[in-house]
């Protein structure tokens, strides 16, 4: 059950399936030998994604990879109610693929701030607790990652 | 939420993310003791919700006590943790509250959602616990002889997961029970904790659990507790009988 959004965890913040196989494995094998730190009764989840989160980091900067986060092949609908069309499907997949261009230029900290909030769906306090930073500084992390996106793409 | 968040939570749905890999081999083969006073000074010996990655090492042979407890996770949503010491726990008498609300047995055929099995002779006492798991209690509280809970694992009971503390006194066996996979506990003494999907408690069993056998059949999780021997905890679970109420 946590493999998954261990491994997602990790090739959302390194962007190569290479690194966050490793990442993920580090991270299973840290958060074991860490067991006996980890405070019962608080939230599992987001405490072994800090620690693979980590292990992301660390590949991330070791290894100097590229970021090639991309979009799925296939069609995208359109955003908001309107009806899908042909044409809609086309706007909307390039609409997609310019956000997800515009995140790649993203510095590595306000991309990993979007990162946890959107593309993982955590909340606030899971993503301070991944990023080990505090709530305050998530939320205007946020803030600023979407300025600058908003600068980039027509949303 | 503004248009660009939406954009982004949507995103999310269509990411290019590789299938998850296989990671189990390489954590189980790097989780390997480095010497066995490691093992000795190592509070927690197994594993948490890590080493339900580690149910698909099913196939590895690794021959001690934690991989075999690796190999025994997942059934019926319940998960098995040794630890070195049991939590303190209340006495004996906190049985009754720890069932949940008592019930008729035909109350309790109404209430589940789905068909319980049931032994041809009728249960002295009925509970439905918080979560929907339904308890047949055949003696007293006071004296119980046997024990019976049936839990669907359906939402929202999905999402719980019963983790039991075992010591390292405790022999935690992989069984078949009638075509299904099982667990048979016995032994020590071993503590029930339930947890929701992020590892936090939501209710803890007020009391020691004896000799157990844990199956899963037909999305239903069945637990059998008493001073059984593993032949006769087979047997009394092969006894066990849809009602055909539902």
């Amino acid at each position: 059950m946590y493999q998954d959004i261990a491994f997602r965890t990790a090739y959302l913040l390194t962007g190569s399936a290479a690194d966050a196989e490793d990442a993920a494995q580090a991270g299973f094998v840290k958060a074991w030998r860490a067991l006996p730190r980890f405070r019962p009764g608080s939230p599992f989840r987001p405490w072994l994604l800090r620690i693979v989160a980590n292990e992301a980091h660390n590949r991330r900067r070791t290894v100097g990879r590229a970021y090639a986060l991309q979009l799925r092949a296939g069609t995208t609908e359109p955003l908001g109610d309107a009806a899908p069309s042909p044409e809609g499907a086309v706007l909307a997949r390039e609409q997609r693929e310019s956000l997800v261009a515009a995140i790649r230029r993203l510095d590595e900290r306000d991309r990993d701030v979007l990162t946890c909030r959107y593309l993982l769906e955590l909340s606030e306090e899971e993503t301070a607790t991944v990023l080990d930073v505090r709530r305050g500084t998530v939320k205007s992390r946020t803030a600023r990652a979407l300025a600058r996106l908003r600068t980039e793409v027509q949303l | 939420m503004s248009e660009l968040e939406r954009a982004l939570s949507a995103l999310a749905r269509e990411l290019d993310v590789p299938e998850t890999p296989d990671l189990a081999p390489a954590v189980l083969a790097q989780l390997e003791p480095r010497s066995p006073r490691r093992v000795e000074r190592a509070r927690w010996i197994v594993a948490l919700a890590i080493v339900v990655l580690a149910a698909l090492a099913a196939a590895l042979v690794i021959p001690d006590a934690r991989a075999a407890l690796f190999r025994l996770l997942s059934i019926g949503g319940e998960r098995i943790e040794l630890v070195d010491e049991l939590p303190e726990v209340p006495a004996e008498d906190g049985l009754e509250l720890a069932l949940g609300e008592r019930v008729t047995l035909e109350e309790a055929r109404q209430r589940s959602t789905f068909a319980l099995r049931e032994l041809e002779a009728p249960p002295d006492r009925v509970y439905v616990a918080g979560q929907g798991t339904v308890w047949f209690l055949y003696g007293t509280p006071e004296a119980p002889r046997l024990l019976i809970a049936q839990s669907s694992l359906v939402p929202p009971v999905r999402e719980l997961l019963l983790k039991k503390l075992a010591t390292r006194e405790t022999r935690v066996e992989r069984v078949d029970v009638h075509g299904s996979p099982g667990i048979f506990l016995s032994g020590e003494t071993h503590f029930v904790i339930l947890l929701d999907r992020d590892g936090e408690i939501v209710e803890e069993s007020a009391r020691l659990a004896r000799d157990v056998l844990i199956w899963e059949r037909g999305g239903v999780g069945y637990r059998l507790e008493g001073d059984l021997e593993l032949a006769e905890a087979l047997g009394v679970a092969d006894s066990l009988r849809k009602t055909g109420v539902r």
